[in-house]
Formats: C-alpha cells, sequence, structure tokens
C-alpha cells in the first residue's frame, strides 16, 4: 500500500510554474515551440511587444491570427470539454483570455486599422470589444459594456465616416462620468495620439484549492499623462479613460467559477472520505490483532482493513487527481490605464515629451520620454501610439 | 491463498493500470494533429464563429452577380456599360477584408457575362497615368496617338455596406448581417439597382469559456 502511495504521488501533475509556463514575447524565444493551446496568449504578448517596438506588421500579424480565434464560437472542443473535467485542470483548455484581455486585442488590432485608413475596420474591432464586454454572467447579471474609449472611438469613427456618432459620443460620456471631461468630435483633427500606462491587472488563484481566479490590480504611480509639443507651447492631456484594473474585477462571475467550485467541493469531499476509509481500516486492522491474540479468528477484520484501506487510498487518490485550479494564465503585458486625444497638427515631423502625473499632478521627470512622429498630409489620419511599458 | 494476500495482490496489480492512465497524454485534444482537408468555398467548416465567413461571401456575391445581369440597363445596353467599383463600407462588429466582396461580384460578372459589362480599373490609375506620360514624353513607344485621352469615365458605380446587429445573452450570442449592394448612374446619380441579402447565426461557446 505505501508502495502505491508513493508511486501515486508519481502522478501529480506539474508544477503549476511548469504548467501555466507561458511562451516568451521576445524574437529570440520564438525559437521554443508554443503549446496549442497557449498560441493566443503568444500572439497578444508578441502583439503588444511588437506595438510598443514600432512593429506593426508584426502586431497586425499576431492579432489578426489571435482574433481569428477568440473571434469564434468555441464549442464542442474535446480540450473545453477536458478542462470541465474532474481530473484536468482548467489550463489545459485552450487560451482565448478573461474579456479583459479579448477587448484588449480587438482594441490594439482597432488602432492599427485606424492607422491603415481603414476607419470602418477600427470601428468594427471596437464594437467587438464592446460585444465582448458586455458579456451576461451566469445568473444573467446583465454586465453592460463600459469601456469609455471602445464607445467614443465608435463614435469618432463613425463620425469620420459621415455617419452619426453622437449615440456612441453619449454612451462614452455615460460611461465616464463627471469626473472626466470628454471632448466633442473635431473631425478636422489629423493626429490620433493612443496612450497607456502603468502595469495591468494580475491574475492570482485564490480559495482552498486555487479554484477562486482573482485579480491583484497594483496601482500604478502613473495617474495621467500628457504629451508636450511645440517646446512647451501645446499642452495635450492624455487622462485615463479606462482602466483595466477596474475592467478585470468588476465583470462578476464567470459559469466556469461554479464548475470550479463543483470540483474544489469534489476534491474536499473525496479527501474526507478517504480520511474515513483510512481510519476505519486502522481500527479494523487493530480489531484483527487483538482477536488473533485472544485466539479468535481475525480474518473478517482484516479483509474489512484491507478493503477500507484501498477505498481511503483511492478517495485520496481521486482527491489528489482533482484539478480544481482556476487558469490563471495571463496576458501579462498590459497596461493598466488606456487614454486618448485627437487634434489637429500640420504635416511633418513633430518633437515632444510625454509626461506621466502622479495623483498630486505632479509630473514623474524619471518617467518622462521624448517623442518623435511625423504627420504624413493628405486625409487618413496619423495615428501615434505611446506606452509608459517597454515591452 | 489467504484473504489478505488477495487483497494486496489486488492493489498492487491495480497500481500499475493506474499509473498507465496518468502516463497519456493528457490535456493534448488531437495529438497527431487534423489533416488538411479541402472544402469548397461555399461549405460551412467546423472552425466557424457568428461573423462574416467565406461561405456567406459567395452565397451573396453570386445573387448579388446573378441579380445584377438581370436589370435592363445592363440586359439591354446598346454597348456595354462601363462601371467603377467603390469600397464597401463595414458597419458590422467584424472587421473585414472588404475588397473581397466587390472582387467576387467583378469576377463573376466578367466570367458569366461577357461582354455584357466592362470595369474600369481605378486601382490602376496612377500606374496607367505614369504609362501615359511615358508615352507622350516619347520615353517609351505607342502603338496609338499618347496625346489623345481614352481613360474610360464610368457609367454605373457599384458599391455596397454591411450592416450588423448583435445580441448576446446567457443564452449564446446571435448576429444578423445585412449585405446591400447598389448601382448608381454616375450621369444622374439615381441608383438603378439595389439588393441586399441577410445572414443570422447564433451560437453558445462551451462553459469552459463563459
Amino acid at each position: 500500500m505505501s508502495i502505491a502511495v508513493a508511486c501515486l504521488a508519481g502522478c501529480e501533475t506539474l508544477p503549476e510554474e511548469t504548467r501555466s509556463r507561458a511562451p516568451a514575447a521576445t524574437a529570440a524565444d520564438r525559437r521554443v515551440p508554443v503549446p496549442e493551446r497557449d498560441r493566443v496568449l503568444y500572439d497578444y504578448r508578441t502583439a503588444a511587444t511588437a506595438l510598443r517596438a514600432g512593429d506593426y506588421d508584426v502586431a497586425k500579424a499576431r492579432l489578426d491570427d489571435a482574433i481569428a480565434r477568440i473571434g469564434g464560437i468555441i464549442a464542442n472542443d474535446a480540450d473545453a470539454a477536458r478542462a470541465r473535467g474532474l481530473f484536468s485542470a482548467e489550463s489545459t483548455k485552450v487560451f482565448i483570455g478573461e474579456p479583459y484581455e479579448r477587448v484588449m486585442a480587438y482594441f490594439y488590432r482597432g488602432l492599427l486599422y485606424w492607422r491603415d485608413g481603414e476607419r470602418d475596420n477600427a470601428r468594427a474591432c471596437f464594437r467587438s470589444g464592446q460585444v465582448i464586454d458586455s458579456d451576461p454572467g451566469p445568473k444573467q447579471e446583465n454586465y453592460a459594456a463600459d469601456y469609455v474609449l471602445l464607445d467614443y472611438l465608435d463614435g469618432l469613427a463613425s463620425a469620420k465616416l459621415h455617419a452619426d456618432g453622437s449615440d456612441a459620443l453619449a454612451r462614452a460620456r455615460a460611461h465616464a462620468g463627471p469626473r472626466l471631461a470628454l471632448p466633442d468630435y473635431d473631425l478636422a483633427a489629423n493626429v490620433l495620439v493612443f496612450a497607456e500606462y502603468g502595469y495591468g491587472p494580475r491574475k492570482f488563484a485564490g480559495g482552498q484549492y486555487g479554484e477562486q481566479l482573482r485579480f491583484h490590480v497594483e496601482d500604478s504611480p502613473s495617474r495621467s499623462a500628457r504629451l508636450v509639443l511645440a517646446g512647451g507651447r501645446r499642452i495635450v492631456p492624455l487622462p485615463a479613460y479606462d482602466d483595466l484594473g477596474f475592467q478585470a474585477t468588476t465583470r462578476g462571475g464567470r459559469v466556469m467559477d461554479h464548475i470550479l467550485g463543483n470540483k474544489a467541493q469534489f476534491k474536499a469531499a473525496a479527501s474526507v472520505a478517504g480520511d474515513i476509509a483510512l481510519a476505519g481500516s486502522v481500527v479494523a486492522s487493530d480489531n484483527a490483532r487483538r482477536r488473533e491474540r485472544r485466539g479468535k479468528d481475525g480474518d473478517d477484520a482484516d479483509a474489512a482493513a484491507i478493503g477500507l484501506g484501498i477505498l481511503g487510498v483511492l478517495g485520496k487518490v481521486a482527491s489528489a487527481a482533482t484539478h480544481a485550479e482556476a487558469d490563471t494564465r495571463q496576458w501579462d503585458n498590459l497596461p493598466q490605464r488606456l487614454s486618448f486625444a485627437a487634434f489637429t497638427l500640420p504635416p511633418g515631423e513633430h518633437l515632444g515629451r510625454l509626461e506621466f502625473l502622479d495623483r498630486e499632478g505632479q509630473v514623474l521627470a524619471s518617467r518622462s520620454r521624448p517623442v518623435k512622429f511625423t504627420v504624413a498630409p493628405g486625409e487618413r489620419d496619423t495615428v501615434v501610439f505611446l506606452s509608459e511599458l517597454l515591452r | 491463498m489467504s484473504t489478505t494476500s488477495r487483497f494486496l495482490f489486488a492493489s498492487v496489480a491495480a497500481v500499475p493500470a493506474f499509473l498507465a492512465g496518468c502516463a497519456t497524454s493528457a490535456g493534448v485534444s488531437q495529438p497527431a494533429g487534423s489533416p488538411v482537408v479541402e472544402l469548397r468555398p461555399d461549405e460551412r467548416g467546423s472552425v466557424a464563429g457568428t461573423g462574416i465567413e467565406s461561405q456567406d461571401m459567395v452565397t451573396v456575391t453570386d445573387k448579388m452577380a446573378r441579380s445584377i445581369l438581370a436589370i435592363p440597363q445592363i440586359a439591354r445596353a446598346p454597348v456595354p456599360p462601363s462601371i467603377v467599383l467603390d469600397p464597401v463600407v463595414n458597419n458590422t462588429r467584424f472587421p473585414i477584408n472588404k475588397d473581397i466582396f466587390l472582387t467576387r461580384i467583378r469576377t463573376q460578372l466578367n466570367s458569366k457575362a461577357a461582354g455584357q459589362v466592362s470595369f474600369l480599373d481605378r486601382e490602376m490609375m496612377r500606374t496607367l497615368e505614369r504609362e501615359r506620360e511615358l508615352k507622350r514624353s516619347g520615353q517609351v513607344t505607342a502603338s496609338a496617338d499618347p496625346r489623345a485621352s481614352e481613360f474610360g469615365g464610368a457609367d454605373y458605380f457599384l458599391t455596397g455596406k454591411l450592416d450588423g446587429m448583435t445580441t448576446r445573452t446567457s443564452a449564446g450570442t446571435s448576429d444578423y448581417v445585412l449585405y446591400s449592394f447598389r448601382l448608381t448612374d454616375a450621369r444622374t446619380s439615381r441608383i438603378v439597382w439595389e439588393d441586399t441579402a441577410e445572414i443570422k447565426k447564433q451560437g453558445l461557446e462551451d462553459a469552459a469559456y463563459r
């Protein structure tokens, strides 16, 4: 029996760190084969890194690959079915990410479409983001989409396409509330600045068996930003319109949380049942020895002890083999805050400085960085992407 | 063999069987992969969503091409009318390659009604203008008088738009897409033809993704 227990210990799944090891985002690490179930995660991370490095073609390719997978309906999928099963972890399913991660894939792809002059496809991405964010909870909690920028940019794209963007602007203003003054659409604006700062939410597993998906949000000191142009004569505010930490932690429960909860209950119950059976085995064995010392037949008690022992081991094995852990694979190079500004500049090269501000509105000097971009002539908008994150 | 021995033997025998179960490629679906299969473009594959897919594109463009050929302005025109394609506007929530719709309508019309309509290649205008300048400057040879203006003007503009509506509840996601195309007379601005196609899809994701 002890041999069996020792062998079964070897059946333990890989350590969490190894199981959840996600593909690295750097070009050098691209040689590492990416498991199919982590492919979207790899796409996400690589796209964000490429976007910050100005490698827009790579970012587009990776986001298109990810969107081709997350844009469909995953049904009758063997990996998903396995992830719902008792003896497989949630992380065995193909990763597509939580809604805030999927929204960001569409948000980034949207700004890249806009950069290519495809405002309607950009708007399509922002609208897909709204649909993903409006996902109803398992109890019909009806969480409405509440990203400010998705609605604001939807309306701006519509207005620039000579359609009516007023409804979307009204929704964006409702999401922003009184603390954030969203400017009216300036259709003459030829420069669109997308800015991001702070580090995004981190997933971790809570609960006795790690069955609860939780988020840690470390509030970034960069509360706001601004773009200083023309030697300080022009300052473009870049307030935080959206906070991914807020989005990650305010979406309510998942159906999968209930499944993981059931797995955790089974795991606990099987362990308790195993404990009781093993204790019964010890008692039966002790009883058998006492009967034998008294010269009586102890075979029945021996059989009961062995039977209970096997049941106990099976219970403990079933408990150990049950994987209730929540999937904590995550897009770990997301920002915390998103900002946007649209304004007019003459064609040509422009130099400036991106500054980040703390809670009191003081410039975080060590975080400031120079900015250089070229405004293209013609009708196409110039899209400038600015990030505090380096990769 | 005593009862105890039988139980011990059974337990030991069960261990390798259990371990064999642990040693399978857990979490790997179709470890050998799925062989490539060829599908017709109008066939629904196993990878599907509620968005705009190839089978929708084929269905819609086939319908539009047939519909255009039936109108009197095309069918009974004494001279094949010249048509210019104007980009489709995408008002749905699905980012798409917009050119693909008009490209397929054009190729359908060109292949099924050869000679009934002609299309003007405005995408090539910059290249064509450069070539004409080279001919006019005598840098390259010309088979006709290069000073004559022979670029064709449009009789009609063909364009379209895609509109969508999405519903998402705990019962699933539903997407309705309305494809509308129109042919506009370049001289009078009258719409001489318009047709629509509509496709609605719905689905519910696996609980592991909800």
